[in-house]
């Protein structure tokens, strides 16, 4: 993964115990705006090459910390490196930045803007028209380099800026809700294209307030909640750590009488769970068994190991105690409002 | 630095290169022109031809004839001629010789003068008895002139004193006349009448005295000098307008120059801020390139602005012929102004731009530095009329006001001493550099936030914390 020769070698902090180069490293990061405190005492290591998802609901403090990563905003308290510098400014060039607060010069042609981007970030290479055309006919905007940016709809407006993001081969790829305000074709699109950049190696941070996107694209999540750290893991971690032990079923006879599965060895309780059913665990029971001896007992149309969604991992984190009312409002906040909760899942 | 220059050039070509502005610039330059060479020729309708009657109750009996040959159209057609020689004659003679390169252009300009002066009017002199009904004939010039008696209509009524030629006993001065004139009636025609009524008068005294008119005419009579100035570029009619007119035209140009390029970075910072595209720039400079290259680029478009006007000037100048009125070392001056008031005025835009949400929000702040920015059109007249009063030099060191007063004073016709402006600079650019340092406090801090607008008061707060 960093055999890519933008990779920067040299001058990466290394982590003393895994001996791993870091991308970004923050220690003790607080920042407070008047009474507010929006990131509170956040440790992160970003190691190089790594593709993290920050997640969160909105306020949660993942735009400070990522505008701090980029020294946009000082940190009142804590040190951060970000490409083995002090200060990310020290390392602009090799950043791609793509805001949550993002915009175009209107007037603009697309083509110019891009090159003007690529330019302020120290790319002048000779190749630069030809990569830009290239871009632009991946993305399917291939007929609008001569436009001007105010011609151009809203979703291609952000296809441009993610672009301007990335048209100078950045080592860091930052990118702040990458995927608000598209719709689930160009979400898909810009998904292919920020694991094309982290194929070809580049480390990707992204924050996101909808899980379910942080699901389908990265490796390790790092959770917010009110200017904290809840959660920093990998995927496969967090699945492992947070099993419901639980199996979800759909019987392919409709009318069966499904309750005859509740007196199985291994099954604790049985709820009904939207179209089908779930059927909680019982501890020390072997999901293996279970699946048999249901299969067994009734034919199944669907029957499967619960996984854990990001969002149920964080609703279990952040309200360890709290009430339904809570519990709602946390789950509203962490899904994505353009379209329903029922869209693929990776 | 080639980040800076990149958004300078960005910055220059997004103001420079749009319609609006060339047509701005070449707009201004045209309307002066169509002020000089359309505007005649559009007036040739002329005035009115006036008739009618002007009425003149004499108790002296000795003026009507008078009063009847100076107003005769032919008289008055041959003083109309006079007026005209005489106006040619005050022409800078680059200008005649401008104006007449064409044959064409020649007709217009006398065109304009005749246009001037107007068609001579037709009038008739009535001499009514002197114990006329004074009312009566009032009244009639206060009637509706009918189409059917054109031409006798009474447009005046001129009622002379008894006094007015032979002293009265007891006294030491000669009485006059009363002049009555109908509604609207042309301010031309009644100074043709008063002229005839004073020639006449006069001269009646003249001959009832005894005197020879011919004679006291010419003992009375003194040519109008025009002073000629000498420099060392040799000698030239002394152009009092130009004088007055060369400190002003000088102040205007700076801080025309100033005022537009300071307003486009106002507006391309709050364009920038309300697009969101600040946070991209941020993210690949450092605010304070943004600030430098943004200010850099609209200092080109200020100094595009400058140079033009500054050769159009010049061009004028030539065709005066009075170029030798302008030192070299006052566009050297101006230049150095140029940059030191530009860069004091470009940083609050920048920060005023950055700390606002929309152009709207911007006017409350600027309203401070607007006033201070008016302080000079306001003591134009006294500064260049008297560049080295105590209050002239105190400004001239006061930035930011320090640039435009002192720019007035160098262009008056008595420059302070050298070690002046050479202070006055010294000075400036520290002001200027005080005005970057509190922009770029509060460039770095605004560029993000969005929400409530600023005061200035918040303004110095963020430099304080920033």
């Amino acid at each position: 993964m960093t055999g890519d020769s933008h990779m920067p070698h040299s001058d990466t902090v290394s982590s003393s115990d895994s001996g791993v180069s870091q991308a970004i490293v923050l220690c003790g990061l607080t920042k407070t705006f008047g009474t507010t405190v929006a990131v509170r005492d956040l440790d992160l290591t970003v190691p190089t090459g790594a593709l993290y998802g920050v997640i969160g609901p909105n306020g949660a403090g993942k735009t400070t910390t990522i505008r701090m990563m980029l020294s946009i905003l000082m940190p009142d308290r804590g040190s951060l490196y970000v490409l083995g510098r002090a200060s990310a400014l020290d390392a602009k060039d090799r950043i791609g930045y793509l805001p949550e607060e993002r915009g175009l010069y209107k007037k603009m042609r697309v083509g110019a803007f891009l090159a003007y981007m690529a330019q302020l970030k120290g790319d002048n290479g000779l190749d630069l028209p030809r990569r830009i055309k290239g871009w632009l006919e991946r993305v399917g905007l291939g007929d609008v380099e001569r436009k001007r940016c105010e011609e151009l709809s809203k979703g291609m407006q952000q296809k441009v800026q993610f672009l301007a993001a990335v048209i100078h081969r950045p080592d860091l790829i930052i990118l702040d809700e990458p995927f608000s305000g598209l719709d689930p074709v160009n979400q898909r699109l810009i998904r292919e294209l920020v694991r094309d950049e982290h194929r070809r190696g580049a480390t990707v941070l992204f924050s996101t307030h909808v899980m379910v996107h942080a699901e389908q694209l990265c490796d390790h999540v790092v959770m917010i909640h009110r200017g904290a750290k809840v959660l920093d893991d990998g995927i496969a971690n967090i699945r492992a750590r947070f099993d419901p032990r639980s199996l979800l079923f759909e019987p392919l006879d409709p009318g069966a009488d499904v309750n005859v599965l509740a007196a199985l060895p291994g099954v604790a309780a049985l709820r009904r769970d939207g179209a089908g059913w779930e059927l909680a665990l019982a501890r020390e029971a072997d999901p293996g068994a279970v699946i048999r001896a249901v299969a067994s007992t009734l034919t199944p149309s669907r029957l499967e190991v619960r996984r854990p969604t990001l969002e149920d991992v964080f609703v279990s984190i952040v309200t360890a105690d709290g009430g339904d009312a809570e519990t709602t409002a946390l789950r509203a906040a962490v899904r994505d409002a353009s379209h329903a909760e029922g869209e693929v899942r990776t | 630095m080639k980040k800076i220059l990149r958004i300078a050039q960005r910055e220059f070509l997004a103001t420079a290169g749009t319609k609006a502005f060339i047509l701005g610039m070449f707009v201004t330059p045209a309307m002066i022109a169509v002020m000089i060479f359309v505007m005649p020729r559009m007036m040739q309708k002329g005035a009115p031809k006036v008739e009618g009657e002007v009425a003149v109750i004499d108790a002296t009996g000795t003026l009507s004839s008078g009063l009847q040959a100076y107003l005769r159209p032919d008289a008055i057609a041959r003083r109309r001629q006079d007026e005209i020689r005489k106006m040619q004659d005050a022409m800078p003679p680059a200008l005649r010789a401008a104006g007449g390169g064409s044959a064409v252009s020649q007709a217009a300009v006398d065109q304009a003068f005749k246009n001037a002066i107007g068609d001579a009017p037709r009038l008739s002199v009535t001499t009514l008895e002197p114990g006329a009904d004074l009312e009566g004939a009032k009244r009639r010039l206060a009637e509706v002139p009918s189409k059917d008696k054109a031409g006798t209509e009474r447009i005046a009524l001129v009622v002379v004193h008894a006094d007015a030629v032979v002293l009265a006993p007891g006294k030491a001065q000669f009485g006059s006349y009363d002049l009555f004139v109908r509604g609207k009636l042309d301010d031309r025609v009644v100074d043709e009448i008063t002229g005839g009524m004073r020639d006449a008068i006069i001269e009646s005294r003249v001959r009832l005295s005894g005197l020879d008119r011919a004679q006291i005419d010419a003992l009375t009579k003194v040519d109008r000098v025009r002073s000629r100035t000498v420099t060392a570029s040799g000698e030239n009619a002394t152009n009092e307008v130009l004088n007055l007119l060369m400190p002003m035209a000088m102040m205007g140009l700076l801080l025309m120059s100033v005022m537009m390029s300071g307003s486009y970075l106002l507006t391309t910072t709050v364009e920038e801020k309300m697009s969101r595209v600040v946070e991209v720039l941020l993210s690949a400079v450092s605010p304070m390139e943004l600030m430098a290259g943004k200010i850099l680029g609209q200092l080109a478009v200020g100094l595009l602005v400058l140079a033009l006007y500054l050769g159009l000037g010049l061009m004028a100048l030539i065709s005066f012929a009075s170029l030798g009125m302008l030192d070299p070392m006052l566009i050297v001056y101006l230049l150095v102004f140029y940059l030191i008031a530009y860069v004091s005025v470009a940083a609050f835009m920048a920060a005023i731009g950055s700390a606002v949400n929309e152009m709207r929000e911007a006017q409350g702040l600027m309203m401070p530095m607007m006033i201070v920015l008016m302080i000079p059109w306001f003591l134009w007249m006294p500064i260049s009329r008297d560049p080295n009063s105590v209050l002239a030099v105190t400004l001239s060191f006061l930035p930011p006001l320090s640039n435009f007063v002192m720019m007035l004073r160098l262009a008056s016709t008595t420059p302070p001493p050298v070690w002046q402006p050479l202070l006055a600079i010294v000075v400036g650019a520290a002001g200027a550099y005080g005005c970057v340092w509190f922009a770029s406090k509060v460039f770095r801090i605004g560029l993000l936030m969005y929400g409530k607008p600023p005061s200035m008061t918040t303004l110095v707060r963020w430099v304080r914390t920033g």
